[in-house]
């Protein structure tokens, strides 16, 4: 969603083109992301003929403010439906930022590997409005992810397992 | 207006920004070098927002106040306290990412 989309193209335009194919998940209810990605990779197109995405929505795991019981039912909804897309996609590396559309996905790529189908990196950045304190897919995801990158100091001190670069988007 | 697909525009012509707290709009105003005040609304916002908006203020980047305190402040503001807003670094991150995958 909104800032998140912003944010996870900035952190994508210093990779590579070793970093292809890459596949964009978004919530189903998004609709304003979509166009911001399409823009991104047509640039991306012009530099690197070869470019390859693709884009796919699965439902959006929590509203703002949804209720602690029914977020749950609805964020394992979302990851039975996530299952078969990241099975099919079989990411090496799955970047996330923030939005509950990653926890889905996050785990059911964890339980991929678990059941030793597909092995991969989980590379979650907190977002920079996250000065003092981890958003709830942060929190989550801290104790799943390889890599936690945050950026600011406060967050390194208090998720010591955490990596700080300072800011980067 | 409503909804603009950008404000890049509007941005570039302003001479003084006042936004509500979301991290985009701060962060594209900073990032165009335009003077900003951040305003916060106690009753819409969800703490976190607040968060961004103190740091940027702590570093001296920002001036903040709250929907009753605008006037206030813009009458006696001081823009030339506000230091420039260093960019972020996604090469950083990217570095990080080729050595984690041991593409180098």
């Amino acid at each position: 969603t909104g800032g998140h989309t912003t944010e996870i193209l900035r952190l994508l335009s210093c990779l590579s083109e070793s970093y292809s194919p890459r596949h964009y998940v978004l919530a189903d209810s998004d609709k304003m992301s979509e166009a911001k990605i399409r823009s991104f990779e047509q640039k991306k197109a012009e530099t690197f003929s070869k470019s390859q995405f693709t884009l796919d929505r699965i439902p959006r795991s929590r509203e703002v403010r949804q209720s602690w019981i029914s977020s749950v039912v609805t964020t394992l909804y979302s990851i039975l439906y996530s299952l078969p897309l990241t099975y099919k996609r079989k990411p090496d590396l799955i970047l996330c930022n923030g939005p509950g559309t990653c926890v889905p996905i996050c785990v059911s790529a964890f339980l991929l590997g678990l059941l030793r189908i597909k092995r991969t990196i989980i590379v979650y950045v907190e977002s920079i409005c996250r000065v003092e304190t981890l958003s709830l897919s942060g929190k989550i995801l801290y104790y799943f992810s390889d890599y936690f990158i945050v950026q600011w100091p406060d967050l390194k001190k208090r998720y010591p397992k955490s990596v700080y670069l300072g800011r980067v988007v | 207006f409503r909804f603009k697909d950008s404000l890049a525009d509007d941005l570039q012509s302003a001479d003084l920004v006042i936004s509500h707290a979301g991290a985009g709009s701060c962060l594209e105003t900073l990032e165009k070098g335009k003077p900003l005040i951040v305003v916060i609304n106690d009753k819409l916002m969800d703490n976190h927002q607040l968060e961004l908006a103190k740091q940027l203020h702590r570093d001296g980047y920002v001036l903040y106040c709250n929907c009753s305190t605008l006037v206030e402040t813009l009458q006696s503001m001081d823009l030339s306290t506000l230091k420039p807003f260093p960019p972020g670094q996604p090469e950083k991150f990217a570095s990080f990412l080729d050595k984690v995958l041991g593409f180098q």
